[in-house]
């Protein structure tokens, strides 16, 4: 009964303070009636009972006060005290709140908008259980035969693995891939992935509705079709229809059933791929048509994810797992397909390794590319924090100097250093509340505006990344906040409780406290000037390597060209009505007027993709092994004059001529036809079948202009063509399109060229080479931008911190500046006197950031394009600009002094 | 004035309880009354009492109930709980081994 009366009393004086406090008033009263009226039967007058009373009585404020600490609850009534007093005096002075909040919410902000992107592309692991047990299982070494990635293994390895180790509870191998998929009236291209039966189980994702795949959905070759569905591909697409299991859906002309819908969340295991539908491995040949590989070894295509058993590291998995990578080597390296190889390579092949990676996070070339740029990106913003926090403890350091007759007051009347300290830093954890939270709501534009700029093109809106932040990115801002305030409040108030009380109140500004803190302040401005200069040199490094880009050019005309893409394949069209469709597309579209030519290519330029492909010429002695491989293509005549790039000796392939030829650009020519004509020479492609006595067999006919082809960065690859009629697969085709006018508006035209030709029949990527190259420069221009935004933002705040300090320096100056104007020094002295230190401020700053980023700049080298870490002409631009800002910012203080008025200044005093 | 007093804290909380232990009482009266059985010795400043009256109040040893007063006036009158009487009952066994202690020292010196 105790507590809980003891509980009831502690509420009580909690909620019920008001209450309580009118009651102490009624207490306090009726003992002072009673001591009234007893005086007054003593004998008193009325006044003078009253009188006695109030004296013996003492004072009852302190005993009021006495109480309260007897109710418990002060330290909270003090906080509260200090919420409100801080309040007010925030508002009090509203610019200088205007300007601290807006510092610290660029500052936050900023930090909390890359922090996001982030924490979402390198930090965040699966939505699956103990997603840290998942590793991913790659070969490395020499490797004969295709690759589709450098941790791709083939399938029949992966099922070695699966079936020999000892390591791993489970393992489950994917490959994704995009399918045409038809439901309903609708036919549509969707991405896909190819996954083994243990995929669901071993990740230990379960089905919203229906079932997820089992081993025994992935036994026979194309015998399970079968499928499970993404949760929002089941949102958007079937309108989280629950019947939709047992329906069936066609995916590549082949009818699947729907068996179940996958967890709300989990689109497969790659960040930036999301994966709508989920088919069983042994479905390969229905999904990926003409390229088989459930039995190839020397094609390696998919990605094999093992479960480490509980308690087993990386470490001893990977030791463990030695000894059966060696043993399916032994088994490969009988096959056929390695008879041809030297010994000596098929030693080496033999020493090839397993290696595991770290799977938690599942493996997405998007997070490798972004992953240094997002790095910088985060630098930068963390120096305009560091910049903002700066400028926020110079102006606190300001505001506590105009403050210090009132710090001198309260501390005259009583108040200790640590109240004063606390109601500082509660002043201070205010002003970084609502900076957060304006910098929250910034960070959430920011994000969505780079969102919207930078992945909505990807895969139109299917990008994993979402610009709500979540708790880590809330408590990363949070714990941002507090140590901003901490760090750049308590200095300050640390200070102002030292005030020396009698000379602030005797009003003796300028005193050594004064001197000491300016000090302070301009080691601050400097130390801003520097950061400001090393955010402009990057900014300006970013935006010239994007310039530098953008103008080196692919090597072909740009303008209204247009392109696309078509994949008949996957309708499950064979060879020859595929080539038949690219004949009568191409022929289709040249007649349209407004196309004045067309070419075709297998693979498309500045994609990031290429074939590679060891080649073999004519008179050119082959060092088998150390030769890198060229870039080869299958191309259609009129590419090179639908591109603008002309054929500089011999000729164009003919279309469809039967003789083997092949075009060759100046590169390959340069490298294996040194000094010689190629034309009319031979060359020949290495592959599976080629033997070491192969005479090259394609005839040289033309050479062309060296093409960038991979991306803008890498220089023209030594790269072969042949017509595209000669190959032996026919899959897909980019088309290239010169239109006489507006490519926009031709491009429904040829929507509607394809849809008559075939209505089944996607078009794929269509846009104009302009918009493709915009995309390949996604991440130069983010970064460009954002550095861009963040040199801004910082010479902005270094301007301000300077302006703020030459104010106060010259405001504390006045009676010096007036005497000396009196003593006869012209406006032109005084102005050159406080310009003086402006110079010296940023001087100082400027060689120190100078400094700085010489030795950073390395750092980012390989980001860079065009240009050194150490371009001169950045740096000198980067300088000038700042010098040029802050010496228009510390004008205006000068001005003002150079035109004090001797008498007003001295009068002041 | 202020918070030290010629009374320690602990003494204040005994007259308090004993005071109030025989009937609810308010602080003037309490004040009154330890004036009084003292011989006017004792001088409760209010500064201290009312401080101790909420404080014990706190700790659940007196309750209080705001009441009429003969004269017809309301006042805030405090009466004992089970936990005070108990709290009562140690703290005057102390306090009468305490100065028994301290009498027996003084008057045999």
């Amino acid at each position: 009964m105790d507590w809980a009366r003891q509980l009831w009393m502690r509420l009580q004086t909690l909620f019920r303070r008001d209450h309580l406090t009118q009651d102490l008033d009624d207490e306090v009263r009726f003992h002072l009636d009673e001591q009234i009226a007893e005086n007054i039967a003593a004998g008193m007058n009325k006044e003078e009972a009253r009188h006695t009373a109030l004296r013996i009585f003492g004072n009852p404020s302190l005993l009021k006060e006495d109480v309260r600490e007897a109710w418990g609850w002060v330290w909270l009534e003090q906080i509260g005290q200090d919420l409100r007093y801080g309040f007010r005096s925030l508002r009090k002075n509203l610019l200088f709140t205007v300007v601290a909040v807006l510092t610290l919410a660029f500052g936050i902000g900023a930090n909390t908008a890359i922090f996001s992107l982030m924490d979402q592309v390198l930090l965040q692991l699966l939505p699956v259980k103990h997603p840290e047990q998942l590793v991913l299982v790659a070969e490395r070494g020499i490797r004969f035969g295709d690759s589709w990635g450098d941790n791709d293994v083939s399938y029949p390895m992966y099922r070695d693995f699966r079936d020999h180790n000892q390591v791993f509870s489970g393992m489950f191998c994917r490959f994704p891939t995009s399918i045409n998929l038809g439901y309903g009236d609708r036919t549509e291209r969707v991405s896909a992935e190819l996954v083994s039966g243990s995929y669901f189980s071993v990740l230990g994702v379960t089905a919203i509705i229906g079932r997820t795949l089992t081993p025994d959905d992935d036994r026979v070759p194309g015998g399970h079709p079968v499928a499970i569905l993404s949760y929002s591909f089941w949102e958007s697409r079937f309108s989280s229809d629950p019947s939709i299991v047992g329906k069936q859906i066609v995916t590549n002309g082949y009818t699947f059933t729907v068996i179940g819908v996958a967890q709300a969340g989990f689109d497969g295991v790659e960040l930036g791929y999301k994966s709508k539908v989920f088919v069983p491995m042994m479905m390969k040949a229905q999904m990926t048509p003409r390229s088989g590989g459930l039995e190839d070894r020397s094609l390696s295509w998919v990605t094999a994810y093992g479960r480490l058993k509980p308690g087993i590291s990386i470490a001893r998995a990977n030791a463990s797992l030695q000894p059966l990578m060696h043993s399916i080597l032994e088994v490969e390296v009988q096959e056929p397909r390695l008879q041809h190889y030297s010994t000596y390579d098929r030693a080496q092949f033999l020493k090839n390794t397993v290696e595991l990676l770290p799977g938690s996070q599942g493996w997405s070339g998007l997070r490798e590319r972004m992953q240094t740029p997002l790095w910088v990106l985060a630098a930068l913003s963390g120096a305009v924090l560091l910049l903002a926090c700066a400028n926020l403890a110079n102006l606190l350091l300001a505001r506590a100097t105009t403050r210090e007759r009132e710090m001198a007051v309260r501390l005259a009347i009583g108040a200790g250093r640590r109240r004063i300290i606390r109601l500082l830093l509660v002043e201070s954890l205010l002003l970084s509340v609502i900076g957060t939270v304006v910098g929250l709501g910034l960070a959430f534009l920011a994000d969505r505006v780079l969102l919207a700029t930078y992945f909505s093109a990807d895969s139109a809106g299917d990008f994993p990344i979402s610009s709500v932040p979540d708790v880590r990115v809330l408590v990363f801002a949070l714990g941002t906040t507090l140590l901003t305030a901490l760090v750049f409040g308590l200095a300050p108030a640390i200070q102002s409780s030292r005030a020396d009380v009698a000379p602030a109140l005797n009003d003796r500004a300028g005193s050594a406290v004064g001197a000491k803190q300016v000090f302070l302040r301009k080691l601050l401005v400097s130390g801003q000037m520097a950061l400001a200069l090393l955010l402009l040199v990057g900014a300006s490094l970013f935006l010239r390597t994007l310039a530098n880009l953008e103008s080196t050019g692919p090597g072909f005309s740009t303008e209204r060209l247009v392109t696309f893409r078509v994949d008949p394949s996957l309708n499950g069209y064979g060879d020859e009505r595929t080539k038949d469709i690219f004949r009568r597309l191409a022929e289709d579209l040249q007649t349209l007027p407004a196309v004045s030519s067309v070419g075709l290519s297998t693979m498309p330029f500045l994609q990031g993709n290429g074939w590679s492909n060891p080649v073999i010429a004519e008179g050119y002695v082959t060092d088998p092994g150390q030769e890198p491989p060229a870039i080869v293509n299958e191309i259609s005549p009129n590419l090179f004059k639908t591109l603008d790039a002309p054929i500089l000796a011999g000729r164009d392939i003919a279309p469809f001529e039967t003789r083997p030829v092949a075009l060759i650009n100046e590169s390959f020519a340069r490298k294996y036809f040194a000094g010689r004509n190629p034309i009319g020479l031979h060359i020949g492609l290495v592959n599976e079948q080629s033997t070491a006595q192969d005479v090259p067999n394609l005839e040289v006919v033309g050479v062309v202009k060296d093409l960038k082809f991979k991306n803008l960065r890498d220089p023209a690859p030594v790269e072969a063509y042949y017509p595209y009629w000669q190959g032996v697969k026919f899959r897909f085709m980019t088309f290239y399109l010169r239109t006489r006018f507006d490519p926009r508006q031709v491009m429904e035209t040829v929507r509607e060229q394809v849809r008559q030709l075939d209505p089944n029949l996607p078009v794929v990527d269509l846009r104009t080479i302009d918009e493709q190259i915009g995309l390949s420069l996604k991440t130069e221009r983010l970064v460009a931008s954002l550095s861009a935004v963040f040199g801004a933002l910082a010479t902005a705040l270094a301007v301000i911190g300077l302006y703020g300090v030459m104010a106060y320096t010259v405001a504390r100056r006045r009676r010096e500046i007036g005497i000396r104007v009196a003593l006869g020094a012209l406006q032109s002295d005084v102005l050159w006197m406080v310009m003086q230190q402006v110079v010296v401020l940023s001087g100082a700053g400027l060689a120190v950031g100078g400094l700085l980023a010489f030795a950073l700049s390395s750092l980012i080298r390989s980001q860079l394009y065009g240009l050194q870490p150490h371009d001169p002409l950045t740096y000198v631009w980067a300088a000038v600009v700042l010098a040029a800002a802050a010496c228009a910012a510390g004008f205006i203080p000068s001005w003002r002094a150079s035109h004090v008025d001797p008498m007003h200044a001295l009068r002041h005093e | 004035m202020g918070k030290p007093n010629d009374l320690v804290q602990g003494m204040l909380d005994l007259l308090i309880l004993k005071t109030i232990s025989l009937e609810p009482k308010h602080g003037w009266a309490i004040a009154k009354r330890i004036q009084q059985i003292s011989n006017e010795v004792l001088q409760v400043q209010q500064g201290s009492l009312y401080p101790a009256l909420h404080r014990l109040e706190q700790k659940a040893w007196i309750k209080a109930k705001w009441a009429e007063t003969e004269t017809g006036r309301k006042a805030k009158f405090y009466s004992l709980t089970a936990a005070g009487r108990a709290q009562l009952e140690k703290e005057a066994a102390n306090w009468s081994r305490l100065s028994g202690a301290i009498n027996l020292v003084v008057e045999s010196a």
